[in-house]
């Protein structure tokens, strides 16, 4: 009996989803489509430093990680109980990530770091899709109009955090690489000067890669999350009810995936980067193709 | 650049941010937890080990504990063997000496029998004899010499056993 009354009627659901996208569509559209900018809008300055809204929003996702994470472990237990038992899962899940791919050893080194950005983005891209976040703010005068300046925007929104991510991703993994291999050898894969030309010039694009690397981890991340809050956007003000509610499901996994996506390849440069120049080539082969499976496998999940 | 949002401000802010943020989890996240994960991955170890160990004890002493029971079964059956043959040897010395008594019992009787026979004999010897003699005097109406007729009628008992014997 109970699943028979929770059970609404199809039709009665058809007509009320009809009727919410038309009404919306027909009464409660947006004047103008959602004003689209790349650069975070800045709310005000302290001293001269300036403060924007996505500065706001990370100073946000910071307290709220780690207010959680310490009253998760404020009184810890043997046997885990509440938040300290979610804290706990995902922690250890982060961990056995890190070490699956990067061995115990190196697995609990590179932690530290791979789990922050993990839990950092997916703490800001999540955040993005509350609701309040990028559609409350203020009025503000830009090139001779008003606009809103949202108070709150996600801060993977934001190329500089994004490009701050991809500094601490690169700059760590020569870090990791030099102090395992040691600085001379390290060094030997960018400034490859017995291998003649060729070599030396592989040298260069390895180099290169690095600073590719950059661009693509923050431009692929700032890409993603800004694209869905525009998708959203849009897709609101066109049809202001129910349309958005696939997407928004779409966002909350494309979010996920991101995160996901940053911290797995972080640990997979650095795991490279610690295995040594001579057995790249094997190692690279042999090791990157899990790698790769198993950031394949993990994303679909 | 200007135009993506990047500037050095911002750089810098997200920067400060996010070292603070790497540092504060590594203080109230990953160091407790990860000790917490390595304390019971310990204690889980121990214990298991301990269980193990315990099982081992149990097993030991279950082995030893039927050991000793076939051992008490063997001992018992020793004892009960044991036990059984001293009967029979008891018996058997029982038996053995109250047939040699019976036997030296009827070894007596027969030698009474015998020698009271002999003085019953003897007495009847003599006294027919002595019948013998005194109707043999009345007979003749005369006492007759007694030892030699003594003689002559022991001669004649013996004559007569003779020839009973013959």
């Amino acid at each position: 009996m109970p699943q028979e009354r929770s059970r609404l009627p199809v039709p009665v659901v058809v007509v009320v989803v009809l009727g919410l996208l038309v009404s919306g569509f027909l009464f409660v559209r947006s004047p103008q489509p959602p004003h689209v900018e790349v650069a975070a809008e800045r709310l005000f300055t302290i001293g001269s430093f300036p403060i924007t809204n996505t500065i706001l929003t990370a100073w946000i996702v910071v307290l709220f990680l780690v207010v959680l994470f310490r009253l998760a472990t404020r009184t810890m237990r043997l046997v885990p109980t509440g938040l300290q038992n979610l804290a706990e899962a995902l922690v250890e899940a982060l961990l056995n990530f890190c070490v699956g791919v990067a061995g115990d050893k190196n697995g609990r080194r590179f932690f530290a770091l791979v789990g922050t950005i993990f839990l950092f983005v997916l703490t800001s891209n999540w955040m993005g899709l509350l609701p309040g976040v990028g559609t409350i703010g203020l009025w503000m005068e830009k090139d001779h109009h008003e606009v809103l300046a949202p108070l709150f925007r996600s801060a993977s929104t934001d190329l500089n955090m994004t490009l701050t991510l991809a500094l601490y991703s690169v700059i760590a993994t020569q870090i990791f690489g030099a102090r395992t291999l040691g600085i001379r050898q390290y060094a030997s894969k960018y400034i490859n000067l017995k291998g003649g030309f060729i070599g030396f010039y592989v040298g260069l694009l390895e180099f290169l890669a690095e600073v590719a690397k950059l661009i693509s981890f923050s431009f692929r991340l700032f890409g993603n999350i800004f694209a869905g809050e525009i998708l959203l956007g849009v897709v609101s003000f066109l049809v202001p009810f129910v349309a958005a509610i696939p997407f928004y499901g779409l966002e909350v996994f494309v979010g996920f995936v991101q995160a996901l996506v940053f911290a797995a390849l972080t640990l997979i440069f650095m795991t490279i980067a610690v295995s040594g120049h001579g057995e790249e080539h094997h190692a690279g082969e042999h090791e990157s193709a899990p790698h790769a499976a198993q950031v394949e496998a993990a994303a679909s999940h | 650049m200007e135009q993506l949002g990047i500037n050095l401000p911002g750089l810098v802010a997200q920067i400060v941010n996010f070292g603070l943020l790497l540092l504060l989890l590594r203080l109230v996240a990953y160091k407790p937890i990860l000790g917490m994960l390595d304390q019971r991955a310990a204690r889980i170890r121990e214990s298991m080990e301990r269980a193990e160990e315990i099982r081992r004890q149990a097993q030991r002493a279950e082995a030893e504990f039927a050991e000793r029971l076939n051992e008490a079964r063997r001992e018992g059956q020793a004892i009960v063997t044991r036990a059984n043959e001293a009967a029979v040897r008891i018996q058997r010395e029982a038996e053995e000496r109250a047939r040699a008594e019976a036997e030296e019992f009827l070894r007596k009787a027969r030698t009474e029998i015998d020698r009271d026979r002999q003085r019953a004999i003897a007495e009847l010897r003599a006294q027919v004899a002595d019948l013998t003699v005194l109707a043999a005097s009345r007979v003749i109406g005369r006492a007759l010499d007694k030892p030699a007729h003594l003689a002559i009628i022991e001669e004649t008992i013996q004559q007569a056993e003779k020839a009973k014997l013959s």
